[in-house]
């Protein structure tokens, strides 16, 4: 790296709310060479190390749970009776909801032509497809016979058995389904003028094969250009559709149950802005560490932040309004199971749940109304932990607070998760992490394709 | 032996040459054995383990020899698939309670109320359904062992005649017999006989729940003992002062029946009105009209005063509820009935008897009849005599006194001294391990005996089954040590029966088999008159200050059911606490002493101390602490053994006592995981609906909802419609139907830990709710089993269709469809389906062969519930079909409603107007649970409807 780069890159180490979304002095080239420099790196980064053996053995932590849950039982985790459901779904709403969020930078952003989600789409749509692979694992290990998952699928067989169509459950099913295949599909076809890029730079004879397998013989004609700004721009229309209806149906797993706490029409818009605001705090998760680590700074600006933080700042407004409404419609509604429920959710013995949810996911978030506060990188940091650890209370206390107080006080009762749901738990983070690490080390965090057309905007 | 090889008999191995040198191979000590012929049994058993690891050498290529002929034919009378059903009776504390065991293939599974027998009338208590488990429990002794080490029978046999000699030679000087109460005619006549043989042996009889009180009271009223049999049906007015009239006194199955059927007021014309005064809540209590909480000193002054009132007419102060309930019995003279407990002292029961007789009842609400159980001499005078050395030979039947003597005896270091004694045993337990000789006891369903049921009925027990372990029958080990060589059990019994039945013997004899009871044994009512002074006595007055009252653990009774899994797994009706017993303590005195459920104890009285956790009972006395007796065992099987507390040791005492806070506390397994009185916004009154008798005659229907607008509703088809009413006026609570619901439909149990973490399986549960304040409250039960909606909620949520509506409009579970999402069980309203966390049915420490072969057995990870009794339904169906017919509304009978001693469930086809369960729904009080949440389910309740005494409330102020 040359003297005069690391003076430019010194002075654009702390972002600026007026920087704009790229900063002046890259060129198509220089972009295409720092960008594809780092995924094709001989030996990787030192903290590249560091941070992969934990999650490393965090996922090996996942995995090992998940054979001992499939020897022993689900018996291992806290549910019980009336809690029938516990990490498990929490940990899946979770999941899908911080994939949501990714997709919906990707997706609907690049809908709107929105510049600053050139930089920011490829870590987005990595993180929506680790997160959705977490969360596609929770559904099937929740199960009590996880072996027989398939039979959600309806398919001709000789048991005369037929999926029932009338369960949240299958409509779920199907979201999943379909969100995760068609974000896989997205991924990947971002990905193909990079993999050509890839290819043609690769400096070994194996990372040449493997990067031009990958870019499925993309020789960057015009033809294929056109087909493939074609594509993507209906895989984006398709995304940006299926975020709302993937995160909608969680909701309807909740809202259409006879359940007290769950039965609210509300339910699939709160998810959504549930979504949005988890997957915008692990955007900026993401972002900011690699932004420093890989010296993206130049790409990924300021302005980024700034953007992302004030997004951050509306959808907990969105989600402020529908708590609002949960604690209104358990009032108004007046049915005295749901009142009792509320009250011992708001005061019971899961009040730190309720009340973690309002602290991290209302009040936290508002401190992005301060300017000088969205600049400070671990202020908005520490924020956007507290939102995921908050959204992870939310679900605790939609999930399990709803359950544990049902219409007859004689079935009442409480939960507790185990070490075996916590294992799985943080095996999960470290799954999900080891997957981004995966993808710093080997794809390009930033997509050059699209960075470089806005190079080119705006340099002309 | 090689796979392919059949045999018929072991008798035919044991005369087959190639299979004996392959044995011979394989237990060298075999040749020995063969070699001295007398040792059959031994070359038996060498032969049985040579079969056992048989499978281990499956290459041994032998030619087969003999003739083999496969099974053509089948055992007769016993058809693949169809039940039998026999008669026999279930005895505890000597009282039988007539049963009808079912067998399918030749195996007991199923035990119901014998109909015809006066104590049952169909109904079983919780004891007796849960024998099966108790018949087929692997831990039930089965080794024949001398001071510790496993012996011969041949051994036993040469003790029992050595020490016969020396007792025929001292003509019974220093022999002595404990048992258990009896009321069985065999037994009598044998003990006669021995002690007539022996004029200086003894028979000694211990039982630790006992009613020795209330014998002696009525010694002291009639001048001799007396039982006295209740006629609930035609009492009006009961008072029960500590009583166990629902849940303990012999006969309370059959009181149950009769107390109900004077509780529902749409179908009795007067209904009965009862009071209950007590320290602790009772069953009784629990459903009284009116209950009142009273600790000993209390009890004392207010039988004092009520016999004062009933019996001279004087006026009392003090407390206050008793002059308003005596004018109320004199009000209702010759309808009224009084009835104190076994805790109450011998005084109190002279003077209810003395009251009754004023009352005027006797030969309607109650009959007094000579006593049941054979009179003995009591185990004090035993464990003086072994104390003092008098006692060399000493033979204990089915009895237990190293765990239930009173904590003032040591009996242990009495028997250590006793030279020779033998325990006859049907488990492993504490006296057992001390004894000499310990022999493995038959069980009741694997020889013939009698017994008597609680107004004198005999009825004659067959055996069920082929002895499952070499167990010997008490009339056996009695007759060898009289001295004769035993004849068969059947023979025994038929002796004792001979002279009775006389000329037809034959007849009678299969007749009684056929009927489970002895036509015409019933006692005849004793015309004994009260005797003068028997007013005048006055109960002694408890000294002040906590005391200490035990009661039989309402799960364990004495504590030998403690390894029975179901008993043990049955939440108590009150506290609903399974696997342990805690003390109950007062709201009270938990405040007093800052104590919370499961804090520890030290608890000392005069006979000892222990260490234990508490649990606060509502509507406790203040100052009094009661205690289960029976858990705590310390050798019994895997299941009971070091559960709970033995609190026998602190037995015997004067009943004071004193407690502090000890260290530490423990979790104690109450499937009631709700605060106890705090059920938010929701009230009793929606869910238990329940009014006053005069409520109720002002609005009948005053459980009614007005119905709501729904959307979308639409009427199963199908002629047939099964349904349930469940009559809240009648439920006292007592689990039968628990019990019986687990034994029919293979419920597994799950053991304290997973009760604990709120996993426990029942399919029907017993609701229990309070009202009022903790100290005084009013107590509601309701059953809750599967509602089979009609618009089932669980149904629409399935993914996979495991859960689906039949024609019939039952709810039902596709067990082998299940994934389990568990998403039904968050959406049922009334939260009756239970899942399967863990392989519970598969860890059950029970053989394959105890499940009912008619019901699925569900594997881990799938979801289950009430079925209705699918299975017996189909059976009806089957019967129906083949006869080209309907089911009849009341063909079907669900293992719960068959149990239950008041009739509270009742069931069948809704659809045909003449049958039952239309009539019950018909009536006003009928209600849904939940209804406003338009399930439509096909069980509903009949409200509650009690009958305060006005005068009561104006007393209280």
């Amino acid at each position: 790296m040359s003297g005069a780069e690391d003076a430019f890159l010194a002075g654009t180490a702390r972002p600026r709310n007026d920087d704009p979304v790229l900063l002046p002095g890259l060129t198509l080239g220089s972009l295409t060479d720092r960008i594809a420099a780092l995924a094709l790196r001989e030996r990787a980064f030192f903290w590249w190390w560091v941070a992969v053996l934990p999650c490393a053995s965090l996922t090996l932590v996942l995995f090992g749970s998940i054979i001992w849950l499939f020897y022993k039982g689900i018996g291992i985790w806290g549910v019980d009776w009336p809690v029938d459901w516990g990490f498990a779904i929490i940990e899946y709403v979770w999941w899908i909801a911080i994939a949501s969020g990714g997709t919906f930078i990707s997706a609907l952003f690049f809908l709107m032509r929105v510049d600053w989600r050139t930089s920011t789409n490829r870590i987005a749509e990595s993180m929506t497809l680790f997160a959705a692979a977490c969360a596609g694992l929770f559904p099937i290990l929740h199960l009590g016979r996880p072996w027989l998952f398939y039979w959600l699928f309806p398919y001709p067989n000789t048991m005369g058995y037929w999926p029932q169509w009338r369960s949240p459950l299958l409509w779920d099913f199907w979201a999943i389904l379909t969100y995760v295949s068609a974000s896989l599909l997205f991924w990947y076809l971002g990905l193909i003028p990079d993999m050509a890029t890839l290819r043609d730079r690769a400096p070994r004879r194996g990372k040449q094969v493997l990067y031009g397998v990958m870019a499925m013989g993309f020789r960057g004609t015009s033809r294929q250009w056109r087909h493939w700004h074609a594509t993507y721009g209906v895989l984006a229309a398709i995304m940006a559709a299926l975020v709302c209806s993937v995160h909608s149906i969680v909701g309807l797993d909740f809202a259409g149950g006879a359940t007290i706490g769950w039965h609210a029409t509300q339910f699939p818009p709160l998810f959504i802005f549930g979504a949005f605001l988890s997957g915008f705090a692990m955007v900026i998760i993401l972002l900011i560490p690699l932004r420093r680590l890989l010296r993206l700074e130049p790409m990924i600006t300021g302005r980024h932040l700034d953007v992302l933080c004030r997004l951050l700042a509306v959808s907990s407004l969105a989600l402020t309004y529908s708590y609002m409404m949960d604690a209104f419609t358990s009032w108004y509604g007046a049915d005295a199971a749901e009142r009792t429920m509320f009250a011992a959710r708001a005061t019971g013995m899961y009040w730190y749940a309720y009340w973690a949810t309002i602290v991290f996911n209302v009040s936290l978030p508002q401190l992005m109304w301060f300017r000088r506060l969205r600049m400070n990188q671990i202020v908005v940091l520490l924020i956007c932990t507290g939102v995921i650890i908050g959204m992870w209370f939310e679900r605790y206390e939609i999930v399990v607070t709803s359950l544990h107080r049902t219409h007859l006080p004689s079935a009442w009762g409480n939960f507790h998760g185990t070490y075996w749901d916590l294992a799985t738990l943080v095996g999960s983070v470290g799954f999900f992490f080891f997957g981004m690490l995966m993808i710093v080390r080997f794809i390009p965090v930033i997509s050059m394709s699209e960075m470089r057309s806005l190079v080119q905007r705006q340099n002309s | 032996m090689s796979a392919s090889r059949q045999w018929r008999s072991l008798a035919e191995l044991e005369n087959d040459p190639a299979f004996i040198e392959h044995a011979i191979q394989e237990f060298p000590s075999l040749r020995e054995a063969l070699a001295a012929p007398q040792k059959r049994r031994r070359v038996l058993r060498l032969l049985a383990a040579a079969l056992a690891t048989g499978g281990l050498a499956g290459c041994y290529a032998g030619e087969p020899g003999g003739h083999l002929i496969p099974a053509v034919r089948n055992p007769p009378n016993i058809i693949p698939g169809l039940p039998n059903r026999y008669a026999t009776a279930h005895v505890l504390g000597g009282h039988a309670l007539g049963t009808v065991v079912t067998h399918q293939m030749g195996r007991p599974i199923k035990v119901e109320g014998n109909p015809y027998h006066p104590s049952s009338l169909g109904a079983t208590d919780p004891y007796a359904q849960a024998e099966v488990l108790g018949f087929y429990d692997p831990d039930r002794a089965m080794l024949i062992s001398n001071n510790g080490t496993a012996a011969s029978r041949q051994a036993l046999l040469a003790a029992l005649v050595s020490a016969q000699g020396v007792i025929a030679a001292t003509s019974g000087a220093g022999f002595r017999i404990l048992t258990g109460a009896t009321s069985s005619p065999t037994t009598e006549r044998l003990m006669a006989r021995i002690l007539a043989a022996y004029p200086e042996a003894r028979w000694h009889v211990w039982e630790p729940v006992n009613r020795d009180n209330a014998m002696r009271g009525t010694a002291l009223a009639y001048g001799k003992p007396m039982d006295v049999v209740a006629r609930l049906d035609a009492a009006d007015i009961i008072l029960g002062l500590d009583s166990d009239l629902l849940g303990g006194a012999p006969g309370w199955v059959r009181y149950a029946r009769d107390f109900a059927s004077r509780r529902n007021p749409t179908r009795t014309k007067t209904m009965s009105r009862i009071y209950a005064a007590e320290p602790s809540p009772t069953l009784l209590g629990s459903i009284a009209d009116h209950r009142f909480v009273a600790g000993p000193a209390e009890m004392a002054a207010a039988v004092t005063a009520l016999a004062g009132a009933v019996l001279h007419g004087t006026s009392t102060e003090a407390p206050r509820w008793v002059g308003p309930v005596a004018a109320d019995l004199k009000a209702h003279h010759g309808r009224a009935f009084i009835h104190a407990g076994p805790g109450q002292p011998a005084e109190t029961h002279a003077l209810v008897a003395a009251m009754n007789e004023a009352l005027g009842g006797r030969g309607a609400t109650y009959d007094v009849i000579d006593p049941l159980l054979a009179p003995a001499a009591s185990l004090d005078a035993l464990i003086a005599d072994m104390q003092a050395g008098h006692v060399s030979t000493l033979l204990m039947i089915d009895t237990n006194p190293v765990f239930t003597a009173l904590g003032t005896h040591d009996f242990a270091a009495a028997l250590r001294a006793v030279k020779f004694s033998v325990a006859l045993a049907k488990a492993p337990d504490e006296t057992a391990a001390l004894a000499t000789w310990t022999v493995p006891m038959a069980h009741d369903w694997e020889t013939w005996g009698d017994a008597r049921g609680h107004d004198g009925t005999a009825t004659i027990m067959q055996p069920m089954a082929l002895p499952l372990y070499d167990g010997m029958s008490a009339a056996e080990i009695i007759t060898r040590f009289i001295g004769e060589t035993p004849g068969t059990d059947l023979a025994t019994v038929q002796d004792t029966w001979r002279d009775q039945f006389g000329t037809s013997f034959d007849t009678a004899w299969r007749q009684a088999l056929v009927d489970g009871v002895v036509a015409g044994t019933a006692s005849t009512p004793s015309d004994v008159a009260l005797s003068g002074s028997a007013g005048a006595i006055t109960p002694p007055a408890p000294p002040a200050g906590l005391r200490l009252l035990f009661r039989p653990d309402p799960r364990l009774h004495d504590g030998r059911y403690a390894n029975n899994p179901w008993l043990q797994e049955l939440p108590e009706p009150l506290t609903k606490l399974t696997w342990d017993n805690p003390l109950l303590i007062s709201p009270d005195l938990a405040r007093r002493i800052k104590l919370r459920a499961g804090d520890k104890v030290n608890l000392r009285t005069s006979a000892g101390a222990i260490t234990m956790a508490v649990w606060v009972q509502p509507g406790q006395a203040p100052d009094v602490m009661l205690a289960w007796v029976g858990n705590g065992r310390h050798v019994t099987g895997a299941v009971g053994t070091d559960i709970g507390w033995d609190v026998y040791p602190l037995t015997g005492g004067d009943g004071s006592a004193t407690i502090e806070k000890a260290k530490g506390s423990v979790e104690l397994a109450s499937t009631d995981h709700h605060n106890l009185l705090d059920y938010g916004t929701a009230t009793v009154d929606t869910i238990v609906r329940h009014a006053s008798l005069d409520e109720f005659a002002k609005n009948p229907r005053f459980a009614k909802e007005a119905p709501t607008p729904e959307l979308y509703w639409r009427k199963p088809p199908g002629p047939v419609a099964w349904a349930m009413s469940v009559d809240l006026n009648s439920c006292i609570g007592c689990n039968a139907c628990v019990i019986a619901c687990q034994a029919e439909n293979n419920v597994p149990t799950v053991g304290k830990e997973e009760v604990l973490r709120e996993r426990e399986m029942h399919w029907l549960r017993i609701d229990r709710y309070y009202e009022g304040t903790p100290e005084a409250p009013d107590s509601f039960f309701q059953p809750m089993l599967c509602m089979h909606c009609e618009k089932a909620p669980c149904e629409l949520v399935c993914p996979v269709g495991a859960t689906v509506h039949d024609s019939e409009g039952l709810n039902v579970m596709v067990y082998n469809r299940c994934v389990g999402t568990r998403f039904c069980s968050n959406n049922c309203p009334y939260k009756v389906r239970r899942f399967n966390f863990f392989d519970f049915a598969g860890e059950d420490n029970r053989p394959a062969v105890s499940w009912n072969p008619d019901v699925s057995v569900r594997a881990r990870g799938v979801m289950e519930k009430c079925s209705y009794c699918l299975q017996r339904i189909s059976e009806a169906r089957i019967t129906a079909d083949k006869e080209n017919r309907r089911v009849h509304p009341q063909e079907v009978v669900t293992a719960c409603q068959a149990a239950c001693p008041t009739q509270a469930f009742t069931f069948g086809d809704v659809a045909q107007p003449a049958s039952d369960v239309a009539k019950r729904k018909a009536s006003p009080l009928d209600y849904a649970l939940l209804e406003d949440q338009h399930t439509h389910p096909r069980t509903t309740y009949e409200a509650l409807v009690r009958n305060p005494n006005p005068a009561i409330k104006e007393a209280l102020g």
